[in-house]
Protein backbone atom coordinates (compact mmCIF):
# COMPACT_ATOMS: atom_id res chain seq x y z
CA UNK A 1 0.00 0.00 0.00
CA UNK A 2 1.73 3.67 -0.85
CA UNK A 3 2.77 5.68 2.43
CA UNK A 4 0.13 8.23 1.04
CA UNK A 5 -2.84 6.05 0.89
CA UNK A 6 -1.92 4.12 4.28
CA UNK A 7 -1.76 7.53 6.03
CA UNK A 8 -5.09 8.50 4.87
CA UNK A 9 -6.74 5.34 6.00
CA UNK A 10 -4.51 6.03 9.31
CA UNK A 11 -6.42 9.15 9.89
CA UNK A 12 -9.78 8.01 8.88
CA UNK A 13 -9.45 5.11 11.03
CA UNK A 14 -11.42 4.88 14.32
CA UNK A 15 -8.88 5.34 17.20
CA UNK A 16 -7.39 8.03 15.34
CA UNK A 17 -10.58 10.34 15.54
CA UNK A 18 -11.13 9.55 19.35
CA UNK A 19 -7.31 10.43 19.76
CA UNK A 20 -7.72 14.06 18.62
CA UNK A 21 -11.42 14.34 20.56
CA UNK A 22 -9.33 13.10 23.27
CA UNK A 23 -6.59 15.82 23.30
CA UNK A 24 -9.37 18.09 22.85
CA UNK A 25 -10.68 17.39 25.68
CA UNK A 26 -8.09 17.10 27.47
CA UNK A 27 -6.58 20.85 25.87
CA UNK A 28 -10.39 22.40 26.80
CA UNK A 29 -10.27 21.02 30.51
CA UNK A 30 -6.90 21.95 30.93
CA UNK A 31 -7.55 25.18 29.99
CA UNK A 32 -10.73 25.44 31.82
CA UNK A 33 -9.01 24.48 35.26
CA UNK A 34 -5.64 24.65 35.90
CA UNK A 35 -5.61 22.06 38.28
CA UNK A 36 -6.54 19.88 35.65
CA UNK A 37 -3.00 18.98 34.89
CA UNK A 38 -1.03 19.46 38.06
CA UNK A 39 0.77 16.12 39.36
CA UNK A 40 -1.79 15.35 42.19
CA UNK A 41 -4.86 15.13 39.81
CA UNK A 42 -3.17 13.40 36.76
CA UNK A 43 -1.63 10.58 39.63
CA UNK A 44 -5.33 10.72 40.76
CA UNK A 45 -6.99 9.76 37.20
CA UNK A 46 -3.82 7.00 36.64
CA UNK A 47 -4.63 5.39 39.83
CA UNK A 48 -8.15 4.91 38.96
CA UNK A 49 -7.30 4.49 34.63
CA UNK A 50 -6.03 0.55 35.02
CA UNK A 51 -8.66 -0.64 37.08
CA UNK A 52 -11.39 0.11 34.40
CA UNK A 53 -9.00 0.04 31.42
CA UNK A 54 -7.36 -3.86 32.13
CA UNK A 55 -11.50 -5.17 31.75
CA UNK A 56 -11.65 -3.04 28.56
CA UNK A 57 -8.95 -4.50 27.47
CA UNK A 58 -10.33 -8.13 27.50
CA UNK A 59 -14.01 -6.72 26.64
CA UNK A 60 -12.34 -5.39 23.31
CA UNK A 61 -11.75 -8.83 22.38
CA UNK A 62 -15.05 -9.89 23.69
CA UNK A 63 -16.49 -7.40 21.45
CA UNK A 64 -14.41 -7.77 18.13
CA UNK A 65 -15.34 -11.66 18.37
CA UNK A 66 -18.94 -10.68 18.62
CA UNK A 67 -19.73 -11.21 22.14
CA UNK A 68 -19.97 -9.03 25.28
CA UNK A 69 -20.19 -9.22 29.13
CA UNK A 70 -22.25 -7.56 31.43
CA UNK A 71 -21.00 -9.41 34.46
CA UNK A 72 -17.69 -8.37 34.47
CA UNK A 73 -18.66 -5.27 37.16
CA UNK A 74 -19.96 -7.77 39.50
CA UNK A 75 -17.26 -10.21 39.39
CA UNK A 76 -14.68 -6.87 40.29
CA UNK A 77 -16.70 -7.21 43.22
CA UNK A 78 -17.46 -10.77 44.05
CA UNK A 79 -13.57 -11.81 43.42
CA UNK A 80 -11.79 -9.53 46.44
CA UNK A 81 -15.12 -10.03 48.49
CA UNK A 82 -14.41 -13.97 48.13
CA UNK A 83 -10.23 -13.63 48.93
CA UNK A 84 -9.99 -11.36 51.55
CA UNK A 85 -13.33 -13.76 53.43
CA UNK A 86 -11.10 -16.49 53.16
CA UNK A 87 -8.17 -15.16 54.52
CA UNK A 88 -9.59 -12.55 57.41
CA UNK A 89 -12.58 -15.44 58.26
CA UNK A 90 -10.98 -18.69 57.12
CA UNK A 91 -7.20 -17.86 58.15
CA UNK A 92 -6.53 -19.09 54.39
CA UNK A 93 -2.87 -18.23 53.26
CA UNK A 94 -3.18 -14.65 50.67
CA UNK A 95 -1.18 -16.52 48.17
CA UNK A 96 -3.82 -19.45 47.99
CA UNK A 97 -6.76 -17.22 48.48
CA UNK A 98 -6.30 -15.27 45.45
CA UNK A 99 -5.98 -18.53 43.51
CA UNK A 100 -9.31 -19.64 44.55
CA UNK A 101 -10.36 -16.00 43.23
CA UNK A 102 -8.71 -16.56 40.04
CA UNK A 103 -10.52 -20.18 39.87
CA UNK A 104 -13.98 -18.47 40.88
CA UNK A 105 -13.15 -16.12 37.70
CA UNK A 106 -12.17 -18.75 35.34
CA UNK A 107 -14.94 -20.44 36.45
CA UNK A 108 -17.73 -17.41 35.83
CA UNK A 109 -16.20 -17.02 32.33
CA UNK A 110 -16.04 -20.78 31.58
CA UNK A 111 -19.84 -20.62 32.83
CA UNK A 112 -20.78 -17.67 30.49
CA UNK A 113 -18.95 -18.71 27.44
CA UNK A 114 -20.30 -22.63 27.40
CA UNK A 115 -24.38 -21.26 27.74
CA UNK A 116 -23.39 -18.37 25.05
CA UNK A 117 -21.78 -20.98 22.96
CA UNK A 118 -23.06 -24.19 23.56
CA UNK A 119 -26.65 -23.30 24.37
CA UNK A 120 -26.98 -20.89 21.88
CA UNK A 121 -28.25 -18.10 24.05
CA UNK A 122 -27.47 -14.39 23.35
CA UNK A 123 -24.77 -13.01 25.47
CA UNK A 124 -26.84 -9.97 26.87
CA UNK A 125 -29.15 -12.41 28.38
CA UNK A 126 -26.65 -15.05 29.77
CA UNK A 127 -24.17 -12.32 31.37
CA UNK A 128 -27.00 -10.16 32.35
CA UNK A 129 -28.42 -12.83 34.81
CA UNK A 130 -24.97 -13.80 35.88
CA UNK A 131 -24.20 -10.47 36.83
CA UNK A 132 -27.18 -10.37 39.40
CA UNK A 133 -26.14 -13.91 40.09
CA UNK A 134 -22.44 -12.78 41.18
CA UNK A 135 -23.90 -9.32 42.50
CA UNK A 136 -26.14 -11.44 44.77
CA UNK A 137 -23.33 -13.96 46.02
CA UNK A 138 -20.81 -11.06 46.95
CA UNK A 139 -24.25 -9.20 49.03
CA UNK A 140 -24.47 -12.40 50.44
CA UNK A 141 -21.64 -13.77 51.54
CA UNK A 142 -20.58 -10.22 53.23
CA UNK A 143 -24.30 -9.87 54.32
CA UNK A 144 -23.84 -6.86 52.79
CA UNK A 145 -21.22 -5.34 54.68
CA UNK A 146 -17.52 -3.76 53.40
CA UNK A 147 -15.39 -6.11 54.77
CA UNK A 148 -12.63 -4.57 56.87
CA UNK A 149 -9.70 -2.98 55.87
CA UNK A 150 -6.93 -4.91 54.87
CA UNK A 151 -3.29 -2.83 55.38
CA UNK A 152 -0.88 -5.71 55.87
CA UNK A 153 1.41 -4.86 52.91
CA UNK A 154 3.36 -7.61 51.67
CA UNK A 155 4.03 -9.61 47.96
CA UNK A 156 0.70 -9.30 46.66
CA UNK A 157 0.28 -6.03 47.45
CA UNK A 158 2.83 -4.84 46.29
CA UNK A 159 2.45 -6.79 43.09
CA UNK A 160 -0.66 -5.64 42.73
CA UNK A 161 -1.06 -2.11 44.41
CA UNK A 162 2.44 -0.84 45.19
CA UNK A 163 2.63 2.61 44.71
CA UNK A 164 5.86 4.66 43.45
CA UNK A 165 6.82 8.16 43.00
CA UNK A 166 7.96 10.03 39.33
CA UNK A 167 9.04 13.45 40.41
CA UNK A 168 5.84 14.82 42.05
CA UNK A 169 3.74 12.20 40.39
CA UNK A 170 2.66 9.12 42.71
CA UNK A 171 1.57 6.14 40.53
CA UNK A 172 0.91 2.63 41.04
CA UNK A 173 2.26 -0.78 39.73
CA UNK A 174 -1.43 -1.55 38.10
CA UNK A 175 -0.20 1.23 35.57
CA UNK A 176 2.68 -1.17 34.35
CA UNK A 177 0.37 -4.27 34.24
CA UNK A 178 -2.66 -2.21 32.44
CA UNK A 179 0.29 -1.15 29.52
CA UNK A 180 1.89 -4.78 29.82
CA UNK A 181 -1.64 -6.17 29.57
CA UNK A 182 -2.07 -3.39 26.57
CA UNK A 183 0.96 -4.22 24.24
CA UNK A 184 -0.09 -8.13 24.57
CA UNK A 185 -3.50 -7.21 23.58
CA UNK A 186 -2.37 -5.36 20.56
CA UNK A 187 -0.02 -8.07 20.24
CA UNK A 188 -2.75 -10.90 20.16
CA UNK A 189 -5.44 -8.60 17.99
CA UNK A 190 -2.97 -7.17 15.17
CA UNK A 191 -0.17 -9.57 14.84
CA UNK A 192 -1.42 -13.25 16.08
CA UNK A 193 -2.97 -16.01 14.44
CA UNK A 194 -5.35 -15.55 17.25
CA UNK A 195 -5.79 -12.30 16.38
CA UNK A 196 -6.96 -13.15 13.00
CA UNK A 197 -9.58 -15.74 14.23
CA UNK A 198 -10.99 -13.43 16.63
CA UNK A 199 -11.59 -10.78 14.18
CA UNK A 200 -12.93 -13.62 11.22
CA UNK A 201 -15.38 -14.77 14.37
CA UNK A 202 -16.83 -10.98 14.98
CA UNK A 203 -17.27 -10.55 11.46
CA UNK A 204 -18.97 -13.62 9.83
CA UNK A 205 -18.60 -16.71 12.16
CA UNK A 206 -19.65 -19.01 9.51
CA UNK A 207 -17.20 -18.42 6.93
CA UNK A 208 -14.85 -19.10 10.43
CA UNK A 209 -16.20 -21.90 10.93
CA UNK A 210 -16.29 -23.40 7.65
CA UNK A 211 -12.47 -22.52 7.33
CA UNK A 212 -11.83 -24.87 10.64
CA UNK A 213 -11.81 -22.14 13.05
CA UNK A 214 -12.21 -23.16 16.65
CA UNK A 215 -15.35 -20.21 16.74
CA UNK A 216 -16.95 -21.77 20.30
CA UNK A 217 -13.44 -22.70 21.87
CA UNK A 218 -12.27 -18.76 20.89
CA UNK A 219 -15.14 -17.15 22.54
CA UNK A 220 -15.00 -19.06 25.64
CA UNK A 221 -11.46 -18.43 26.35
CA UNK A 222 -12.19 -14.73 25.72
CA UNK A 223 -15.27 -15.39 28.51
CA UNK A 224 -12.62 -16.35 30.87
CA UNK A 225 -9.95 -13.94 29.98
CA UNK A 226 -12.92 -10.95 30.43
CA UNK A 227 -13.78 -12.39 33.96
CA UNK A 228 -10.15 -13.11 34.64
CA UNK A 229 -9.34 -9.68 33.98
CA UNK A 230 -12.36 -8.17 35.41
CA UNK A 231 -11.18 -10.25 38.99
CA UNK A 232 -7.60 -9.00 38.85
CA UNK A 233 -8.71 -5.21 38.13
CA UNK A 234 -11.12 -5.85 41.62
CA UNK A 235 -8.04 -6.96 43.47
CA UNK A 236 -5.96 -4.19 42.07
CA UNK A 237 -9.00 -1.44 43.37
CA UNK A 238 -9.58 -3.77 46.62
CA UNK A 239 -5.48 -3.57 47.32
CA UNK A 240 -5.07 -0.30 46.54
CA UNK A 241 -8.11 1.34 49.02
CA UNK A 242 -7.37 -1.46 51.43
CA UNK A 243 -10.85 -2.65 51.77
CA UNK A 244 -13.42 -4.91 49.77
CA UNK A 245 -16.62 -3.90 49.16
CA UNK A 246 -19.57 -6.53 48.12
CA UNK A 247 -20.94 -3.13 45.94
CA UNK A 248 -17.55 -2.27 44.54
CA UNK A 249 -17.75 -2.32 40.38
CA UNK A 250 -21.63 -1.51 40.50
CA UNK A 251 -22.25 -0.09 37.10
CA UNK A 252 -18.84 -0.69 35.41
CA UNK A 253 -20.27 -3.42 32.83
CA UNK A 254 -21.60 -0.05 31.09
CA UNK A 255 -18.44 1.94 31.80
CA UNK A 256 -16.12 -0.23 30.13
CA UNK A 257 -18.35 -1.16 26.99
CA UNK A 258 -18.37 3.02 26.65
CA UNK A 259 -14.77 3.01 26.78
CA UNK A 260 -14.33 0.27 23.91
CA UNK A 261 -17.07 1.18 21.67
CA UNK A 262 -16.14 5.54 22.10
CA UNK A 263 -12.45 4.06 21.06
CA UNK A 264 -13.85 2.87 17.88
CA UNK A 265 -14.46 -0.76 18.09
CA UNK A 266 -17.68 -2.18 16.54
CA UNK A 267 -20.62 -3.27 18.99
CA UNK A 268 -21.61 -6.10 16.26
CA UNK A 269 -17.84 -7.11 16.22
CA UNK A 270 -15.39 -7.82 13.43
CA UNK A 271 -13.58 -4.66 13.97
CA UNK A 272 -11.44 -3.71 16.88
CA UNK A 273 -9.10 -1.83 18.21
CA UNK A 274 -6.98 -2.02 21.36
CA UNK A 275 -5.55 1.34 20.42
CA UNK A 276 -9.28 2.69 20.61
CA UNK A 277 -9.69 1.26 24.07
CA UNK A 278 -6.86 3.04 25.48
CA UNK A 279 -7.87 6.13 23.99
CA UNK A 280 -11.31 5.49 25.39
CA UNK A 281 -10.68 4.49 28.67
CA UNK A 282 -8.48 7.81 28.93
CA UNK A 283 -11.59 9.77 27.87
CA UNK A 284 -14.03 8.67 29.86
CA UNK A 285 -11.72 8.90 32.88
CA UNK A 286 -10.78 12.61 31.71
CA UNK A 287 -14.40 13.86 31.42
CA UNK A 288 -15.11 12.16 34.57
CA UNK A 289 -12.50 13.52 36.22
CA UNK A 290 -12.36 17.07 34.50
CA UNK A 291 -16.43 17.28 34.74
CA UNK A 292 -15.88 17.58 38.13
CA UNK A 293 -13.05 20.01 38.07
CA UNK A 294 -14.56 22.30 35.99
CA UNK A 295 -17.59 22.99 38.47
CA UNK A 296 -20.50 20.59 36.50
CA UNK A 297 -22.66 19.85 39.38
CA UNK A 298 -22.53 16.66 40.45
CA UNK A 299 -26.25 15.72 39.85
CA UNK A 300 -25.41 16.75 35.64
CA UNK A 301 -22.61 14.78 35.53
CA UNK A 302 -23.84 11.41 33.77
CA UNK A 303 -25.49 14.10 31.24
CA UNK A 304 -22.38 15.11 30.06
CA UNK A 305 -20.70 11.93 30.06
CA UNK A 306 -23.82 10.27 28.19
CA UNK A 307 -23.81 13.25 25.99
CA UNK A 308 -20.24 12.73 24.87
CA UNK A 309 -20.34 9.15 24.33
CA UNK A 310 -23.34 9.68 22.30
CA UNK A 311 -21.55 12.22 19.80
CA UNK A 312 -18.46 9.97 19.82
CA UNK A 313 -20.64 7.46 18.52
CA UNK A 314 -22.49 9.60 15.99
CA UNK A 315 -18.97 10.41 14.38
CA UNK A 316 -17.63 7.11 14.44
CA UNK A 317 -20.77 5.90 12.32
CA UNK A 318 -20.32 9.20 10.31
CA UNK A 319 -16.45 7.86 9.58
CA UNK A 320 -17.73 4.15 8.57
CA UNK A 321 -20.26 5.33 6.08
CA UNK A 322 -17.51 7.64 4.69
CA UNK A 323 -15.17 5.12 4.66
CA UNK A 324 -17.44 2.51 3.02
CA UNK A 325 -18.79 5.22 0.57
CA UNK A 326 -14.99 5.93 -0.75
CA UNK B 1 -10.53 -41.34 -11.97
CA UNK B 2 -13.07 -41.02 -9.29
CA UNK B 3 -11.97 -38.13 -6.64
CA UNK B 4 -15.39 -38.10 -4.57
CA UNK B 5 -17.94 -40.82 -4.31
CA UNK B 6 -20.90 -40.60 -1.81
CA UNK B 7 -22.70 -43.91 -1.20
CA UNK B 8 -25.77 -43.70 0.58
CA UNK B 9 -25.87 -40.73 2.54
CA UNK B 10 -28.75 -40.18 4.98
CA UNK B 11 -29.11 -37.03 7.34
CA UNK B 12 -31.88 -35.99 9.38
CA UNK B 13 -32.84 -32.98 11.19
CA UNK B 14 -35.36 -34.22 13.82
CA UNK B 15 -37.89 -35.57 11.66
CA UNK B 16 -37.44 -33.73 8.30
CA UNK B 17 -34.96 -36.92 6.33
CA UNK B 18 -32.92 -34.04 4.48
CA UNK B 19 -31.29 -36.29 2.72
CA UNK B 20 -32.80 -40.03 2.06
CA UNK B 21 -30.00 -42.10 0.06
CA UNK B 22 -27.99 -39.63 -2.09
CA UNK B 23 -25.28 -41.05 -3.86
CA UNK B 24 -22.86 -39.31 -6.52
CA UNK B 25 -19.72 -39.38 -7.84
CA UNK B 26 -17.22 -36.72 -8.92
CA UNK B 27 -14.74 -37.42 -11.61
CA UNK B 28 -11.55 -35.53 -12.22
CA UNK B 29 -11.12 -32.42 -13.86
CA UNK B 30 -15.14 -32.05 -14.02
CA UNK B 31 -18.11 -29.82 -13.43
CA UNK B 32 -20.98 -31.47 -12.02
CA UNK B 33 -24.49 -29.42 -11.69
CA UNK B 34 -26.10 -29.99 -8.79
CA UNK B 35 -29.77 -28.88 -9.25
CA UNK B 36 -32.67 -29.19 -7.35
CA UNK B 37 -35.65 -26.89 -5.71
CA UNK B 38 -35.71 -24.97 -2.92
CA UNK B 39 -35.37 -27.75 -0.03
CA UNK B 40 -34.03 -30.33 -1.74
CA UNK B 41 -31.10 -31.11 0.16
CA UNK B 42 -28.68 -29.46 -2.07
CA UNK B 43 -27.13 -27.34 0.71
CA UNK B 44 -27.42 -30.09 3.39
CA UNK B 45 -25.57 -32.62 1.01
CA UNK B 46 -22.38 -30.29 0.76
CA UNK B 47 -22.08 -29.64 4.28
CA UNK B 48 -22.37 -33.16 4.96
CA UNK B 49 -19.54 -33.35 2.46
CA UNK B 50 -17.68 -30.13 4.19
CA UNK B 51 -18.09 -31.48 7.89
CA UNK B 52 -20.08 -28.84 8.53
CA UNK B 53 -22.38 -31.86 10.79
CA UNK B 54 -21.95 -35.21 10.19
CA UNK B 55 -24.00 -37.47 8.64
CA UNK B 56 -26.43 -40.31 10.15
CA UNK B 57 -25.20 -42.48 7.74
CA UNK B 58 -23.27 -43.64 4.28
CA UNK B 59 -20.07 -43.37 2.70
CA UNK B 60 -17.76 -41.11 1.61
CA UNK B 61 -14.81 -42.08 -0.49
CA UNK B 62 -11.81 -39.73 -1.88
CA UNK B 63 -9.48 -40.97 -4.69
CA UNK B 64 -11.18 -44.76 -4.06
CA UNK B 65 -10.32 -44.20 0.29
CA UNK B 66 -12.98 -44.29 2.74
CA UNK B 67 -12.72 -41.37 4.88
CA UNK B 68 -14.21 -40.15 8.14
CA UNK B 69 -15.54 -36.38 7.76
CA UNK B 70 -16.08 -34.88 11.49
CA UNK B 71 -14.87 -31.00 10.95
CA UNK B 72 -14.73 -28.79 8.40
CA UNK B 73 -10.83 -29.48 8.83
CA UNK B 74 -10.81 -32.75 7.92
CA UNK B 75 -12.86 -31.80 4.64
CA UNK B 76 -10.30 -29.18 4.38
CA UNK B 77 -6.94 -31.77 5.15
CA UNK B 78 -8.91 -34.09 2.57
CA UNK B 79 -8.38 -31.42 -0.39
CA UNK B 80 -12.25 -30.41 0.06
CA UNK B 81 -12.92 -26.61 -0.35
CA UNK B 82 -16.08 -25.23 -0.18
CA UNK B 83 -17.65 -21.82 -0.66
CA UNK B 84 -21.43 -21.91 1.25
CA UNK B 85 -23.72 -19.77 0.37
CA UNK B 86 -23.24 -15.96 1.28
CA UNK B 87 -21.26 -16.91 4.00
CA UNK B 88 -17.49 -17.76 2.65
CA UNK B 89 -15.29 -14.44 3.81
CA UNK B 90 -15.35 -12.21 7.17
CA UNK B 91 -16.14 -8.68 5.71
CA UNK B 92 -13.94 -7.18 8.08
CA UNK B 93 -10.96 -8.70 7.52
CA UNK B 94 -8.06 -7.96 4.90
CA UNK B 95 -7.99 -9.97 1.34
CA UNK B 96 -5.11 -11.45 2.08
CA UNK B 97 -6.24 -12.47 5.33
CA UNK B 98 -9.63 -13.76 4.06
CA UNK B 99 -7.19 -16.09 1.60
CA UNK B 100 -5.20 -17.65 4.65
CA UNK B 101 -8.10 -17.95 7.23
CA UNK B 102 -7.60 -20.67 9.22
CA UNK B 103 -4.38 -21.91 7.55
CA UNK B 104 -2.61 -18.35 8.61
CA UNK B 105 1.71 -18.34 7.60
CA UNK B 106 3.16 -18.13 11.22
CA UNK B 107 6.49 -17.37 12.57
CA UNK B 108 7.07 -19.67 15.93
CA UNK B 109 4.79 -21.85 15.20
CA UNK B 110 5.21 -23.67 18.16
CA UNK B 111 3.46 -20.56 19.95
CA UNK B 112 0.35 -22.05 18.58
CA UNK B 113 -2.64 -19.26 18.83
CA UNK B 114 -0.35 -16.70 20.14
CA UNK B 115 2.55 -17.21 17.30
CA UNK B 116 2.64 -14.26 15.34
CA UNK B 117 1.41 -13.93 11.84
CA UNK B 118 4.11 -14.19 9.00
CA UNK B 119 2.44 -10.49 7.54
CA UNK B 120 5.14 -10.35 4.75
CA UNK B 121 4.64 -13.79 3.48
CA UNK B 122 1.19 -13.31 3.81
CA UNK B 123 0.72 -10.32 1.39
CA UNK B 124 3.35 -12.02 -0.84
CA UNK B 125 1.34 -15.12 -1.14
CA UNK B 126 -1.72 -13.40 -1.64
CA UNK B 127 -0.87 -10.72 -4.50
CA UNK B 128 0.69 -14.16 -6.00
CA UNK B 129 -2.92 -15.90 -5.96
CA UNK B 130 -4.17 -12.56 -6.78
CA UNK B 131 -2.23 -12.50 -10.35
CA UNK B 132 -2.70 -16.31 -10.99
CA UNK B 133 -6.15 -16.13 -10.81
CA UNK B 134 -6.01 -12.82 -12.90
CA UNK B 135 -7.47 -10.30 -10.63
CA UNK B 136 -4.52 -8.70 -9.06
CA UNK B 137 -5.09 -5.35 -11.42
CA UNK B 138 -7.93 -4.06 -9.48
CA UNK B 139 -7.58 -5.27 -6.16
CA UNK B 140 -5.17 -4.81 -3.28
CA UNK B 141 -4.42 -7.80 -0.87
CA UNK B 142 -4.72 -5.15 1.77
CA UNK B 143 -8.04 -4.20 0.84
CA UNK B 144 -10.83 -4.67 3.35
CA UNK B 145 -13.48 -6.88 2.06
CA UNK B 146 -16.14 -5.56 2.70
CA UNK B 147 -15.22 -2.83 0.29
CA UNK B 148 -15.43 -5.36 -2.28
CA UNK B 149 -18.50 -6.19 -5.00
CA UNK B 150 -19.95 -9.24 -4.62
CA UNK B 151 -18.78 -10.69 -8.10
CA UNK B 152 -15.46 -9.97 -6.57
CA UNK B 153 -16.29 -11.55 -3.45
CA UNK B 154 -16.83 -14.71 -4.92
CA UNK B 155 -13.79 -14.57 -6.94
CA UNK B 156 -11.44 -14.25 -4.02
CA UNK B 157 -13.79 -17.06 -2.46
CA UNK B 158 -12.89 -19.03 -5.79
CA UNK B 159 -9.71 -18.34 -6.03
CA UNK B 160 -9.00 -19.22 -1.66
CA UNK B 161 -10.48 -22.53 -2.62
CA UNK B 162 -8.20 -23.39 -5.42
CA UNK B 163 -4.99 -21.73 -3.79
CA UNK B 164 -5.02 -25.26 -1.51
CA UNK B 165 -4.73 -27.07 -4.76
CA UNK B 166 -8.07 -28.55 -3.87
CA UNK B 167 -9.05 -32.11 -5.61
CA UNK B 168 -12.67 -30.69 -5.02
CA UNK B 169 -14.46 -27.60 -5.07
CA UNK B 170 -17.74 -27.04 -3.92
CA UNK B 171 -19.74 -23.86 -4.76
CA UNK B 172 -23.86 -23.53 -3.00
CA UNK B 173 -25.21 -20.82 -5.52
CA UNK B 174 -22.41 -19.17 -6.12
CA UNK B 175 -24.23 -16.53 -8.63
CA UNK B 176 -26.59 -15.54 -6.24
CA UNK B 177 -27.21 -11.93 -5.83
CA UNK B 178 -24.76 -11.10 -8.58
CA UNK B 179 -25.08 -8.97 -11.45
CA UNK B 180 -25.46 -10.33 -15.07
CA UNK B 181 -21.92 -9.00 -15.69
CA UNK B 182 -20.62 -10.36 -12.09
CA UNK B 183 -22.49 -14.12 -12.74
CA UNK B 184 -20.40 -14.29 -16.24
CA UNK B 185 -17.25 -13.72 -14.10
CA UNK B 186 -18.20 -16.41 -11.84
CA UNK B 187 -18.69 -18.81 -14.18
CA UNK B 188 -15.96 -18.02 -16.51
CA UNK B 189 -13.73 -18.72 -13.27
CA UNK B 190 -15.51 -21.91 -12.96
CA UNK B 191 -14.23 -23.04 -16.12
CA UNK B 192 -10.81 -22.23 -15.42
CA UNK B 193 -10.98 -23.92 -12.25
CA UNK B 194 -11.90 -26.96 -14.00
CA UNK B 195 -8.88 -26.14 -16.91
CA UNK B 196 -6.70 -26.09 -14.12
CA UNK B 197 -7.50 -29.79 -13.28
CA UNK B 198 -9.69 -29.31 -10.20
CA UNK B 199 -12.95 -30.88 -9.79
CA UNK B 200 -16.27 -29.03 -9.29
CA UNK B 201 -19.43 -29.83 -7.81
CA UNK B 202 -21.63 -26.61 -8.75
CA UNK B 203 -25.08 -25.81 -6.87
CA UNK B 204 -27.52 -23.70 -8.41
CA UNK B 205 -30.61 -22.46 -9.30
CA UNK B 206 -30.35 -21.92 -12.74
CA UNK B 207 -30.40 -24.13 -15.62
CA UNK B 208 -29.01 -21.78 -18.14
CA UNK B 209 -26.05 -21.43 -16.07
CA UNK B 210 -25.53 -25.22 -15.90
CA UNK B 211 -25.30 -25.42 -19.93
CA UNK B 212 -23.13 -22.45 -19.91
CA UNK B 213 -20.35 -24.81 -17.63
CA UNK B 214 -21.32 -28.27 -16.04
CA UNK B 215 -20.24 -31.74 -17.86
CA UNK B 216 -22.75 -33.47 -16.18
CA UNK B 217 -25.96 -32.54 -14.36
CA UNK B 218 -27.57 -34.22 -10.96
CA UNK B 219 -30.94 -33.62 -9.88
CA UNK B 220 -32.26 -33.81 -6.32
CA UNK B 221 -35.82 -33.79 -5.03
CA UNK B 222 -36.43 -34.31 -1.48
CA UNK B 223 -33.40 -35.62 -0.42
CA UNK B 224 -33.16 -38.08 -3.20
CA UNK B 225 -30.96 -38.05 -6.68
CA UNK B 226 -33.53 -38.52 -9.22
CA UNK B 227 -31.90 -37.96 -12.08
CA UNK B 228 -28.03 -37.86 -13.81
CA UNK B 229 -27.30 -37.43 -16.77
CA UNK B 230 -24.05 -35.46 -19.20
CA UNK B 231 -24.92 -32.07 -20.53
CA UNK B 232 -24.42 -33.44 -23.93
CA UNK B 233 -27.20 -35.80 -23.98
CA UNK B 234 -29.83 -33.96 -22.47
CA UNK B 235 -31.49 -30.08 -23.15
CA UNK B 236 -33.26 -27.51 -21.26
CA UNK B 237 -36.65 -28.49 -20.89
CA UNK B 238 -36.07 -32.06 -20.18
CA UNK B 239 -33.76 -31.00 -17.04
CA UNK B 240 -36.32 -28.32 -16.36
CA UNK B 241 -38.90 -31.47 -16.02
CA UNK B 242 -36.99 -33.76 -13.72
CA UNK B 243 -36.45 -30.45 -11.03
CA UNK B 244 -40.35 -29.60 -10.88
CA UNK B 245 -41.23 -33.85 -10.88
CA UNK B 246 -43.40 -32.78 -13.80
CA UNK B 247 -44.24 -36.14 -15.77
CA UNK B 248 -40.95 -37.60 -15.81
CA UNK B 249 -41.31 -41.00 -17.82
CA UNK B 250 -43.12 -39.69 -20.00
CA UNK B 251 -41.18 -36.64 -21.16
CA UNK B 252 -37.89 -38.82 -20.80
CA UNK B 253 -38.70 -40.81 -23.55
CA UNK B 254 -40.07 -38.10 -25.48
CA UNK B 255 -36.52 -36.61 -24.62
CA UNK B 256 -34.83 -39.85 -25.77
CA UNK B 257 -37.28 -40.34 -28.93
CA UNK B 258 -35.78 -37.06 -30.32
N1 LIG C 1 -30.03 -27.15 10.21
C1 LIG C 1 -31.24 -27.61 9.84
N2 LIG C 1 -32.15 -27.92 10.78
C2 LIG C 1 -33.36 -28.40 10.42
N3 LIG C 1 -33.75 -28.60 9.16
C3 LIG C 1 -32.88 -28.30 8.18
C4 LIG C 1 -31.59 -27.80 8.47
N4 LIG C 1 -30.93 -27.59 7.30
C5 LIG C 1 -31.79 -27.96 6.33
N5 LIG C 1 -32.96 -28.40 6.86
C6 LIG C 1 -34.10 -28.91 6.09
O1 LIG C 1 -33.63 -29.88 5.22
C7 LIG C 1 -34.27 -29.78 3.97
C8 LIG C 1 -33.21 -29.56 2.89
O2 LIG C 1 -32.65 -28.24 3.01
P1 LIG C 1 -31.42 -27.70 2.14
O3 LIG C 1 -30.40 -28.77 2.09
O4 LIG C 1 -31.02 -26.39 2.68
O5 LIG C 1 -32.11 -27.51 0.72
P2 LIG C 1 -31.57 -26.76 -0.56
O6 LIG C 1 -30.18 -26.28 -0.32
O7 LIG C 1 -31.66 -27.79 -1.64
O8 LIG C 1 -32.52 -25.64 -0.82
C9 LIG C 1 -35.25 -28.66 4.06
O9 LIG C 1 -36.51 -29.21 4.36
C10 LIG C 1 -34.74 -27.86 5.21
O10 LIG C 1 -35.80 -27.20 5.86
MG1 LIG D 1 -29.36 -24.16 -0.29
Amino acid sequence: MPVGKRRSSLIRSPQFSSLVILIVLLAVFAIADRNFLSPLNISNMMAFLPELGIIALGMTLLLTAGEFDLSVGAVFGLAPVLVMLLVQNGNWDIGVALLAGLLLCIAIGAINGLIVTKIGISSFLVTLSMLLVVRGAALYITQGFPLKSWDQPGFFVTLLAGSFNVGSFRFYTSLWWFIGLSVFAIYILRYAKLGNWISAIGSNRNAAVARGVPADAVKIWLFIATSVLAGLAGMISAFRISAASPVAGTGYELEVIAMVVVGGTALTGGRGTILGTIVGALMLRAIRNGIVLIGVPGLAYNIFVGLIILAMLILHALLQKNAARS
Amino acid sequence: MDVLRLQNLQKSFGSVRALKNASLTLREGEVVALLGDNGAGKSTLIKAISGVFPIDRGEIFVRGEKVSIRSTRDAMDLGIETIHQDTSLAPDLSIARNLFLGREPVNFGWLGVFAPLDLAKLRKAASELLKRVGISKKLDADALVSTLSGGERQSIAISRAMQFAAKVIILDEPTNNLGVEETHGVLRFVKEVRDAGHSVLLITHNIHHVFQVADRIIVMRRGEIVAEQTVADTDLLTVESIITGADMSALLKEARAK
